[in-house]
């Protein structure tokens, strides 16, 4: 399956709820609004002409002004690759889990939750995962996190 | 024995364990010898790759990428590079693309040897152990002959490559590839017949393709359970789709094949090897690419297929010149994720069976 016969498909399926972004390099990217994430991804694993079985990645990334949830998937039967993303709010940073669809995401959205400190509802096991089992200083990848002592590198 | 009182008890199996390849801890809960439930416990590794990566430049994450996965580095260069280039529209040159590719299929076979022979050792034979690593000795002095290091390159750049050839590197690649063909031999009489390594992989940890495919995992692997998806031919990145090779795969899904489907890989990537010696054109190395440049805004997903399964790099630019976010993905990562759900139900001498030939490295997993 080619890129415009994915696109086509996607806009026949689930045009009113994924907006294509123009800032893919390589694959598609939409945008997919949170109440609608779980409906968009069953329907993205499900229906027979996108089957993204294959569940890559994902993982925050924290902009200054919001959070962004990236999903990467791609499809083995069709060969075929798509990402996503969802759009929070700094203020209510939490997100539906998608485990029960694609049981991989249980590692990803864990390490979302510790890193991002982004609330996973519905999540089996949030517990603590690459950080020490006592730690309390904080979310690490959020922008205005730095390590104690950090010296920031001089501008080149 | 009606008499006699039984209960289940926690064994740890790490993180300091010789066949946990790193530190990685798995809390056993055994009932006798049969392993009932499997815990992973990681991040005694964690290093913030991806944090650090965020205060840097592109060309300077290169070498931070190098320790992401240690053993495959050459892979690791190639798809942080390709994230880059993919973000700012760089050509690469034909020359690099070949030389990329020799190096990203040297690097498999010498992972792949590695491989072959640490699971053997945990297994309990020591002499594959020996010869997987006196052969991985010549590919690391092609290697450290052309970028002057051994283990972490940072060969492949945004661009291009750091450096060219040497003239002696192309007779010396041919050579090696021709003595690791005929040492195969060696290798598979040592254990394919072995009625002890037989007795201790066939039949061992059967992953099921479906369960395979539903946690992620990747890489040979996801190929030994039978599943045809090799991201080389599938997603086609640099100049594979050039070459003539196949994508092999194995149908029992058991210790045994994640054994054998190794070995078929090594004879696939010598061919490849072979024609891309034979195709590598003259000509420039690096496209022309300023140290400290500024993708515009935009963001995408790399990946490659490296010696253990899918090693993605996500990256995102604002148009400055560090990015705002990189993310690592590891094929480690979905294997251990799998193990607990198609590892239990066995003695725990087979566990380490099953988690040797998953062919995990911790540093991968907990970046």
């Amino acid at each position: 399956m080619t890129k415009e016969q994915l696109q086509t498909a996607i806009t026949e399926k689930l045009g009113d709820k994924m907006t294509l972004l123009d800032t893919g390099r390589h694959d598609l990217m939409y945008e997919v609004k949170r109440e609608n994430l779980l409906e968009v991804c069953k329907t993205l694993k499900d229906d027979e002409s996108l089957a993204f079985d294959y569940y890559l990645n994902s993982h925050g990334v924290d902009t200054k002004e919001k959070f962004e949830v990236v999903y990467n998937l791609a499809s083995i039967i069709h060969k075929t690759r798509i990402d996503f993303k969802v759009i929070l709010p700094y203020d209510s940073a939490e997100i539906e889990s998608v485990q029960t669809i694609w049981p991989g995401a249980n590692w990803f959205e864990r390490e979302m939750w510790e890193l991002y400190g982004i609330n996973v509802l519905n999540h089996d096991n949030l517990t603590r995962f690459l950080l020490a089992d006592d730690w309390d200083k904080g979310f690490p990848m959020r922008k205005d996190w730095d390590a104690p002592g950090f010296i920031r590198m001089p501008e080149l | 024995m009606g008499g006699l009182k039984t209960e289940e008890f926690i064994v740890n199996m790490g993180p300091q364990h010789p066949s946990t390849h790193g530190v990685c801890r798995l809390m056993l809960t055994m009932d006798g010898e049969i392993v009932k439930k499997i815990e992973p416990v990681i991040g005694y590794l964690h290093r913030a790759l991806e944090k650090i990566c965020e205060n840097r430049t592109y060309a300077q994450c290169i070498p931070i990428s190098d320790r992401f996965e240690y053993v495959t580095a050459m892979s690791c260069n190639q798809v942080f590079s390709m994230a880059a280039e993919r973000l700012a529209g760089i050509e690469i040159p034909e020359r690099a693309e070949y030389i990329r590719v020799i190096m990203l299929e040297l690097n498999r076979i010498a992972s792949h040897l590695i491989f072959y022979g640490v699971t053997a050792m945990d297994i309990g034979a020591l002499t594959p152990f020996l010869y997987g690593l006196r052969e991985r000795e010549a590919i690391i002095d092609l290697f450290e002959m052309t970028c002057g290091q051994r283990l972490t390159y940072n060969y492949i750049r945004p661009g291009g490559v750091s450096k060219d050839l040497p003239k002696e590197f192309v007779p010396q690649c041919r050579s090696t590839i021709a003595m690791i063909k005929e040492k195969l031999n060696d290798y598979e009489g040592l254990l394919n017949e072995n009625p002890i390594w037989l007795a201790r992989t066939k039949g061992v940890g059967y992953l099921d393709p479906k369960l395979a495919i539903a946690y992620g995992v990747s890489g040979p692997v996801l190929r030994a359970s039978g599943v045809d998806y090799d991201i080389r031919r599938d997603d086609p990145y640099s100049i594979y789709d050039r070459f003539d090779w196949k994508v092999c795969t194995r149908p029992n899904g058991d210790t045994y094949d994640r054994y054998l489907i190794r070995l078929d890989e090594i004879k696939q990537s010598i061919k490849i090897i072979e024609q891309a010696l034979d195709g590598l054109p003259e000509g420039n190395i690096k496209a022309k690419v300023s140290p400290n440049f500024k993708p515009p805004a935009g963001e995408n997903y790399a990946r490659v297929e490296n010696s253990r399964g899918e090693l993605g790099t996500y990256m995102q630019s604002t148009g400055e010149k560090k990015p705002l976010r990189v993310k690592m993905r590891g094929g480690s990562f979905c294997q251990l994720q799998a193990l607990p759900h198609f590892g239990t139900e066995c003695f725990i001498a087979d566990l380490v069976a099953i988690f040797a030939s998953l062919d995990i490295i911790l540093p991968e997993v907990d970046r």
